[in-house]
């Protein structure tokens, strides 16, 4: 009974601090930049399974993230389609992509996996750069539809919020889920030795491929999200920098820590817009902090400050 | 092509027949063909270098044989990959133990249940109560396993954190978890003191009672000689001879092998 006591806590203390927040917060601003935080939170979160939990590096996430926005943008602004209806096709679209371009890539190990995420990556960014006709190039795509329900706008303020912070919530739910069940035991068996992994049984092929497609769509989720919320899109947020954010969030929060996400996804959202005056030198900040926190603690912030926490417990 | 047709009880479980492997020009394995008779312990020795472990990962399907075949049970194993063969039965452990260091004793033994489970993503997280059941049952059981082979006193604790010699029971309590028929055990009491090799011998006795057939590498050969019914014995690829304990003590050809030759 006692983990079940403590999940309703969790979640409902998580809940309570979104919707105060939601209801309390005035600022356009900052309700925007709250909802940024759960989107990176999001797509951490989803980069967390197959990074910190099954260990395989992705340096191509981005495009996934991208996959998302521009399947769902261009069936909206060519096609004139009711954004719904474009949802359940970017995700498919993503965990499809994911799929074909898992089958050879996760073969590859280590440097070589993240080689070939990599190249996946950019080339995904190329081709949002130079199919002008339907992505609108370079320059972007203007002109995407909100989301509503009915005359109830979800792309705006505090509403804007709760969706985003609810899909947030309902993914930490289902990855909390997995991650303490047969399919995660065998994922972080692959992490600490895909042949003893094999060894005992399971199909190290099928279930990194599985969570890769999850990862995909949680990404893609992210991307539809965010696309009808700025209601424009361009390639450069889909990026290799963009990749290597990600990777830093879910480094600097804590491998395999599903709450680290939400940690490094804050912290790398909220730092930037902090420090805006480093604009230049934002990504040798993020170098910097990613190179001290893999110094100091290697395990994430989040798993460090759980241990000094207990540590001050127990004194 | 098929197995010889004999009476099921008295077909051996497993059977090599011709099994040959090459990396690029170096014979790991070189026409090796012997049978493992159910119920047995058989042992697999020879000097180092002979092509032993090469001829586990044959028969698990980490390596791919050059030509040759492998009979579990009458069925040609063909290129069936490794957790297709876990689940027909083949279990294994590793010379250097290879536990999944940062997750629990429990957790370890519950991966090696992993072919006897089904629950997939959906399950994970609808948890409906036949998923409830079944995580349940495997925990139960490989609670049981760990009973088994004495270390269910650290079920909770990190793989990684408990002593070498607890490790390898740990790894054999993962391979039984997957019931297997046939378990394959890289040199077992590599690592282990005098106490514990004794120990570890009366729990492959244990093992066998279960009705669990043992295929075992090993270079303690007082225990080889002791809890082996069988030894087929390698040198350089080729299986130089097989027989009981008695047999291949008093074989020249092996003596030649372990201490050199004298003629020729």
């Amino acid at each position: 009974m006692k983990p079940i006591l403590r999940n309703i806590l969790v979640y409902g203390a998580f809940i309570g601090v979104v919707a105060a927040y939601g209801l309390l917060e005035k600022s356009t601003y900052y309700l925007q930049l709250a909802t940024f935080v759960g989107l990176n939170t999001l797509l951490a979160v989803g980069l967390n399974m197959l990074m910190g939990y099954a260990g395989q590096i992705s340096l191509g996430h981005a495009a996934f993230y991208g996959l998302g926005a521009y399947v769902s943008g261009m069936l909206t602004v060519h096609l004139g389609w009711s954004p719904w209806a474009t949802l359940p096709c970017a995700l498919f679209a993503a965990g499809a992509v994911a799929y074909v371009v898992g089958l050879p890539t996760l073969r590859l190990t280590g440097y070589y996996l993240a080689m070939g995420t990599l190249g996946f990556g950019m080339i995904v960014n190329i081709l949002f750069r130079e199919f002008r006709r339907f992505t609108g190039g370079p320059s972007g795509l203007p002109g995407l539809p909100e989301l509503t329900i009915g005359s109830i706008n979800l792309s705006h303020g505090a509403n804007a919020l709760f969706l985003v912070w609810g899909c947030v919530i309902v993914a930490f739910f289902i990855c909390e889920r997995i991650v303490d069940s047969r399919m995660g035991r065998a994922l972080r068996a692959i992490h600490y030795s895909e042949r003893a992994a094999a060894a005992v049984g399971v199909n190290t092929a099928s279930a990194k491929l599985a969570i890769f497609v999850f990862a995909a769509v949680i990404a893609a989720l992210a991307g539809f999200l965010y696309a009808h919320m700025i209601t424009f899109i361009s390639p450069s947020t889909f990026n290799f920098l963009a990749s290597v954010k990600l990777v830093a969030m879910v480094v600097i929060g804590g491998m395999a820590s599903i709450w680290g996400s939400l940690l490094g996804a804050s912290l790398l959202t909220l730092l930037p817009d902090f420090l805006h005056v480093f604009a230049e030198y934002e990504m040798i900040i993020y170098g910097l902090i990613l190179m001290l926190v893999m110094i100091f603690f290697p395990e994430g912030l989040f798993k460090n400050l759980v241990k000094l926490y207990e540590r001050a417990k127990n004194r | 092509m098929n197995a010889p047709k004999t009476d099921e009880s008295a077909r051996p479980l497993l059977a090599l027949d011709g099994i040959s492997k090459s990396f690029g020009g170096v014979r790991a394995s070189h026409d090796v063909s012997f049978a493992v008779e159910r119920k047995s312990i058989t042992g697999l020795i020879g000097p180092n270098g002979a092509g032993k472990t090469t001829l586990f990962n044959i028969i698990t399907g980490v390596y791919s044989k050059d030509c040759g075949s492998i009979f579990f049970d009458g069925q040609d194993l063909g290129k069936s990959p490794v957790h297709k063969r876990v689940s027909m039965g083949i279990a294994r452990t590793f010379q250097n133990v290879e536990l999944f260091s940062g997750m629990s004793v429990l957790e370890n033994v519950l991966v090696g249940r992993h072919v006897r489970t089904k629950c997939g993503f959906f399950g994970a997280v609808a948890r409906l109560p036949r998923h409830r059941e079944e995580e349940r049952l495997a925990q139960k059981y490989c609670m049981e396993m760990l009973d088994f082979v004495g270390m269910a006193h650290v079920a909770k604790k990190p793989a990684g954190d408990l002593p070498f010699g607890w490790q390898r029971l740990v790894e054999i309590a993962r391979a039984l978890a997957s019931q297997p028929r046939l378990l394959l055990l890289d040199e077992p009491a590599a690592g282990l003191n005098a106490m514990e090799t004794k120990q570890l011998g009366e729990l492959l006795g244990q093992i066998r009672q279960r009705g669990v057939t043992l295929l075992l590498v090993e270079h303690d050969m007082s225990l080889t000689m002791e809890v082996c019914d069988y030894i087929a014995v390698l040198d350089q690829g080729r299986k130089i001879a097989f027989g009981t304990p008695r047999q291949i003590q008093a074989d020249k050809a092996v003596i030649a092998a372990y201490l050199g030759q004298e003629e020729f």
